[in-house]
């Protein structure tokens, strides 16, 4: 690792272990997240990288049957601790997913909508979260002037990008991205890359891709997983350049998965 | 894909095989040229050259296509790399065995200075180490291209010795001010024949252990 790279951990994954029944998801995960850098999960289909994703904001909660051993520790404290507060941790810890998916409300209620459940009341207040949100995600310029239109009738980008916006105005300190570009052109893809990189300044990115050049182009760190296991976890140079273990330089360069 | 992509590096692999080959049969001709004082072997040298450069051009070609179509990483990415850098030293050394013919042919009647010089020890070792580099290329072979590289300071002390000898043969008797400059133009391509053929070495390195080792011993001194 760079010495001017070197950051604290924000999130600490300790033996984490998932089972979905009887079937292994997550075989005794140890890695650690660091602050405001991005961190890509990779690995083929069926490895474990979404399902971890979702562990570190508790989603997979509410898919019956699972069981979950080892630990998360979020700054220092166990997310999953039984005082942990879940709404608040899907506050600190946000989720873009693979289809945007704005709510069927204007562009300006889809933003506050989290401030709104949180008690937020002032409209001065709203306002202002809501444009900083907005311009947070490159979006201000392009909808200030259509705030109250559906927000179902923007192009996939910019719903996307409104959903990070929507993320931002609960002012998160991780957000997590399940394959954010895969239903994305090219060009989309750019923007919200280009995004993430932006973001990068004041939150920490964890995100599942399939796409290796994504992980290459967008991330700090690359850990590559296989079959629930974290085969490999490294700085995205090394990973994509001289990578440690055969099976990843296998996984990327395409002879498999 | 995969398969599509095994293809174009294995055809990579043998454009720079077979320029390799085209290569080290120009070098061969001119050190035999050197040592028998034979100028007629070096007839033909400069036509075979623009078969090299040729493969020159073929070779970035078919490396830029893979860079673009398939954008690969690691080990695949090493590949192609040292594929470029290794063309461009493979043309290089194409161009010095044309020099070095150009200095045979003025030098053709100078054989017992030639000789008593060292000169032809230091074409045979510039001549293996390119072999050798070509070798280990081929076969990926680590300790035959590490063994190239520590060659590298034979030449270099051939080179200074016979260097030395040949101002002191001009010192000594200005009519052989002029033989001796061609012996020293000679010797300074020889030199790079061996610096080419080390650099080859260190790209194959790259390729296989992911190591750069270029100015390796003087970036070691300085650190010192």
């Amino acid at each position: 690792m760079e010495e001017s790279k070197k950051v604290h951990d924000i999130i600490d994954i300790k033996n984490l272990d998932l089972y979905y029944g009887q079937f292994q998801a997550l075989k005794s995960i140890s890695m650690s997240i660091q602050h405001k850098m991005i961190t890509a999960l990779i690995g083929p289909s069926g490895c474990g990288k979404s399902t971890l994703l979702r562990s570190l904001n508790r989603m997979n909660d509410l898919i019956r049957g699972v069981r979950i051993t080892g630990q998360v520790l979020l700054d220092g404290k166990d997310i999953y601790n039984s005082g942990m507060e879940i709404t608040e941790l899907r506050k600190t810890v946000g989720m873009v997913f693979q289809r945007p998916n704005p709510f069927p409300l204007s562009i300006y209620d889809n933003v506050v909508y989290g401030l709104r459940v949180a008690g937020v009341k002032s409209k001065s207040q709203l306002d202002e979260i809501m444009e900083w949100s907005l311009r947070s995600a490159w979006l201000w310029d392009q909808l200030k002037d259509k705030l109250h239109h559906p927000a179902l009738q923007l192009p996939l980008d910019q719903q996307q990008r409104l959903c990070i916006a929507r993320l931002l105005a609960v002012k998160p300190e991780v957000i997590l991205m399940d394959e954010p570009c895969s239903a994305l052109d090219p060009i989309s893809t750019s923007k919200v890359e280009d995004l993430m990189h932006e973001l990068k300044k004041d939150y920490t990115i964890v995100i599942v891709t399939h796409n290796m050049q994504q992980a290459s182009r967008v991330s700090d760190y690359t850990a590559f997983y296989y079959i629930g296991n974290l085969i490999e976890y490294a700085d995205t140079k090394k990973i994509f350049t001289a990578p440690g273990v055969k099976q990843t330089e296998d996984y990327i360069s395409g002879r498999f998965g | 894909m995969q398969e599509h992509f095994n293809e174009e590096i294995e055809n990579l692999k043998t454009s720079l095989i077979k320029m390799a080959t085209l290569v080290d049969e120009q070098v061969e001709r001119v050190i035999t040229a050197l040592e028998t004082g034979d100028a007629q072997l070096c007839k033909g040298i400069k036509a075979k050259d623009r078969e090299i450069d040729i493969y020159d051009n073929l070779i970035q070609t078919q490396c830029e296509n893979i860079l673009a179509l398939f954008q690969p990483v690691a080990i695949d990415l090493r590949f192609v790399l040292s594929a470029l850098m290794t063309n461009n030293q493979l043309e290089r050394c194409g161009d010095i065995a044309v020099n070095i013919a150009q200095r045979v042919k003025k030098t053709n009647d100078m054989q017992s200075l030639i000789k008593e010089s060292h000169i032809l020890e230091m074409g045979q070792q510039a001549k293996l180490m390119l072999k050798e580099a070509i070798d280990a290329f081929i076969n990926n072979d680590i300790q035959m291209a590490k063994k190239v590289v520590d060659s590298d300071e034979i030449v270099d002390n051939l080179n200074k010795q016979i260097f030395n000898f040949l101002v002191e043969k001009m010192k000594a008797d200005n009519a052989l001010i002029e033989p001796c400059s061609h012996l020293i133009v000679l010797i300074r391509n020889i030199e790079r024949l061996a610096d080419h053929a080390c650099n080859i070495a260190r790209n194959i390195v790259f390729y296989v252990e992911a190591k750069i080792i270029k100015h390796q011993a003087r970036l070691n001194r300085q650190t010192e």
